[in-house]
């Protein structure tokens, strides 16, 4: 019965329709996503592909191995090498071009110190051209410092409580230093892109997924599907296994083809490494490596598209039709971040379901939450509060389904 | 099988669409004639669990059929006065999908399937596309749907509407094949439908059932006579206003007129037989009007 339910929705011309758009997308968002890994040779030129990577993961693994102080006073002195140089300053922008390709294999470690050495909600690029020897000792102290500087100003003072504050510093402070530094751009690229694919999936899944419980109504089938012996009752539990089928089918499908073309080609180099070592999360409180990440975003990702694609079924379930339901992955995914400046909903916000499709984001915002005197990062709320309501919500669905009454 | 009507009401806010009914119904074809808006398809909706009654109850050798669920559901047939298929699939395909639904084995469903197709006379359709077939086409497919799971309660609503009148002949003939061991409920506002095969007939207006009975017994119900005459054309108008007309044939100099009326309305009328065309008009008076004129 479940394949007869498949089978009805796919061999509707829109749904097929949409298979076909997010296959064309998928190909896109790859397409994008390696495109984003750029290496500048020497003549400082700009190219992207797999050449390119390969180069650039060359450059950069000669650096690969732990940040101690000594690899930090090398970086430094590379760096003042390169600042020194006929190219680097040179009035002309090609000439700049081939002294940052001479930096590229440690513009991550240039980042990390960046980062570390400027006030938390700033970025200064050029900060590590002015750093000394002293200040590099202490590299990694200055994280938890530029942190607690930033809790204690005004903007952040009362927006957390003490209990709040402890926490983060605390997971700060748990991060095993030194660092272990590898090219990660794979893992990194994967992270930034994969919301893009996820939510596109998403939104073109709402459309088939919709149509389990509304095509009834929109063929006119209803009367006599509901008079069946197991239309309300097994016949409508089909319907929510295909509903599942599906969701998981095309899921796992689209995001296995694009981690393995993105991954395959960018490389899966730094799996081991803390997602701390990049520029995007150094800030994260969430002590986690590229690898763990990716099992978060793909993870969360599904048990997102899960909980959004379950409340299509019920509305489209409960209204008889389309139209309403496709538009509830819009509104879920895009209403929050229109709501973003208003600083009241910052906190609700950070629950939303959106944040389960976008994890590579996910675990470096700031949203905590207190119950009593524990502290949790909205990530293990979030992985367990939508599976818990989709849960929920089936046994609804079943019901609102199965008592349907024809007027 | 016996199916009992107890009290039988649908409210839709403050209408009453089904009105108080109670009845008994066991084996044997029952033909629901009334005119638009009777109630036929709201009391067939409440027979196929489809609908829940606002009062009253419905039992099906003793048990409500709201709480016998899919064992009352296994015993249905229902034929939906509109309804549609899924438009990409094949005859075939569908009749499998509804026998799934129907908790039929899957090679007995193969087998039925096949049956269906065939008596029906779809068997040169059965691999195109639900899309594809004319009005007629879908009311056999919607017939054979119907019969797949060997119902005995088969419940047709209308399922004449939009035949020709050879399909309304062959249909007819269909129907008093199945109608061994099985009760049949089949609504229409098409009075020759029933007039042949029904063993019992329900006259429905405004939500009751107003008469029922065989074709005589309904037929013998009206208290007046029906008469025929020949009048010329200026007597006409006059004619219609003051007597029930249930048929006109208009002719060079005037028209023959079929009138009921409880005395002779005219020198030169003839009385003559009622049909269940008359008995009709004589019930639903005025509305059923232009229904009787669809019949020629
Ligand atoms: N869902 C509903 N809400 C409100 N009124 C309804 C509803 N369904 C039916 N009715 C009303 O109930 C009355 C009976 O409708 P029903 O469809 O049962 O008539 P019917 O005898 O089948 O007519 P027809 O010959 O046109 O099929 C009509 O007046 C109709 O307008
Ligand atoms: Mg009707």
């Amino acid at each position: 019965m479940v394949r007869f339910e498949i089978k009805k929705i796919f061999s509707r011309t829109g749904n097929k329709i949409a298979l076909l758009l997010l296959a064309a997308l998928l190909s896109l968002t790859c397409f994008l996503t390696i495109g984003s890994v750029e290496y500048v040779d020497e003549q400082g030129e700009s190219a992207s592909g797999i050449g390119a990577t390969r180069r650039l993961r060359e450059d950069k693994n000669q650096w690969a191995g732990e940040i101690t102080e000594g690899v930090l006073l090398k970086v430094l002195q590379k760096n003042a090498e390169i600042n020194a140089s006929e190219e680097y300053l040179s009035k002309d922008v090609q000439e700049n071009n081939k002294a940052y390709a001479k930096k590229q294999g440690f513009s991550d470690i240039r980042d990390m110190l960046n980062h570390a050495f400027t006030p938390f909600r700033e970025y200064d690029y050029y900060r590590v051209d002015s750093l000394t020897a002293e200040e590099i000792a202490k590299f990694y102290e200055q994280r938890v410092i530029v942190l607690t500087d930033w809790l204690n100003s005004d903007e952040a003072k009362d927006r957390y409580s003490e209990e709040e504050k402890n926490f983060i510093i605390t997971k700060y402070r748990e991060l095993q230093t030194p660092l272990y530094y590898e090219y990660a751009d794979g893992w990194q690229a994967f992270a930034e892109y994969a919301p893009t694919i996820i939510m596109l999936t998403v939104l073109l899944l709402a459309f088939p997924i919709a149509g389990i419980f509304a095509n009834e109504f929109q063929c006119r089938a209803e009367s006599i599907f509901f008079s069946t012996r197991l239309g309300r009752n097994k016949a409508v539990l089909s319907k929510i296994y295909a509903g599942i089928w599906i969701i998981t089918g095309i899921y796992w499908t689209v995001i296995l083809l694009y981690s393995v073309v993105v991954l395959g080609i960018l490389g899966t180099d730094g799996a081991e490494c803390a997602i701390q070592t990049g520029l995007g999360g150094w800030k994260s409180f969430y002590n986690i490596t590229y690898l763990q990440e990716y099992f978060l975003i793909v993870g969360g990702g599904y048990l997102g598209s899960l909980f959004i694609l379950t409340l299509v079924m019920f509305l489209s379930a409960r209204t008889h039709s389309t139209a309403l339901p496709v538009t509830v992955p819009f509104i879920l995914l895009f209403i929050p971040s229109f709501l973003s400046n208003l600083p009241v909903l910052s906190e609700a916000l950070g629950i939303l379901p959106d944040q389960l499709l976008q994890m590579g984001q996910t675990v470096c915002m700031f949203n905590l939450y207190q119950v009593g005197k524990t502290v949790f990062g909205a990530v293990p709320i979030i992985m367990i509060l939508y599976p818990v309501l989709s849960c929920a919500l089936l046994p609804l669905l079943y019901h609102i389904y199965s008592k349907t009454e024809i007027k | 099988m016996e199916l009992k009507l107890d009290d039988l009401t649908k409210k839709f806010g403050s209408f009453t669409a089904v009105d108080h009914i109670s009845l008994t119904m066991t084996n044997g074809v029952y033909g629901l004639l009334g005119i638009n808006g009777a109630g036929k398809t709201t009391l067939m909706r409440m027979l196929c669990t489809l609908l829940r009654p606002t009062e009253g109850n419905i039992y099906c050798n003793g048990s409500d059929i709201f709480e016998m669920d899919g064992e009352y559901r296994r015993l249905l047939g229902y034929l939906p006065q509109e309804f549609g298929f899924y438009p990409e699939f094949t005859v075939h395909d569908y009749l499998l999908y509804i026998a799934t639904l129907k908790g039929i084995r899957p090679a007995v469903a193969r087998k039925r399937v096949r049956e269906l197709i065939s008596q029906v006379g779809l068997t040169n359709a059965a691999g195109k596309k639900m899309k594809k077939l004319s009005g007629g086409m879908k009311r056999r497919a919607g017939i054979a749907q119907a019969m797949l799971n060997d119902p005995k309660i088969l419940i047709l609503d209308e399922p004449t509407a939009g035949l020709d009148p050879n399909e309304r002949i062959r249909f007819r003939n269909l129907i008093s094949e199945l109608s061994e061991e099985r009760l049949i409920l089949l609504s229409t506002h098409i009075v020759s439908d029933v007039e042949y095969i029904a063993n019992e007939i329900w006259l429905m207006g405004e939500g009751t059932i107003l008469h029922r009975g065989s074709l005589e017994e309904i037929i013998a119900s009206i208290p007046e006579n029906v008469w025929e005459c020949s009048v010329k054309k200026d007597q006409i108008a006059a004619i219609m206003r003051n007597y029930k007309i249930s048929n006109m044939k208009t002719e060079p100099e005037g028209a023959t007129l079929r009138i009921i009326s409880r005395d002779r309305p005219a020198e030169s009328a003839k009385r003559t037989e009622a049909s269940l065309e008359d008995v009709f008009l004589y019930y639903f008076g005025e509305n059923a009007k232009s229904e009787a004129e669809e019949i020629d």
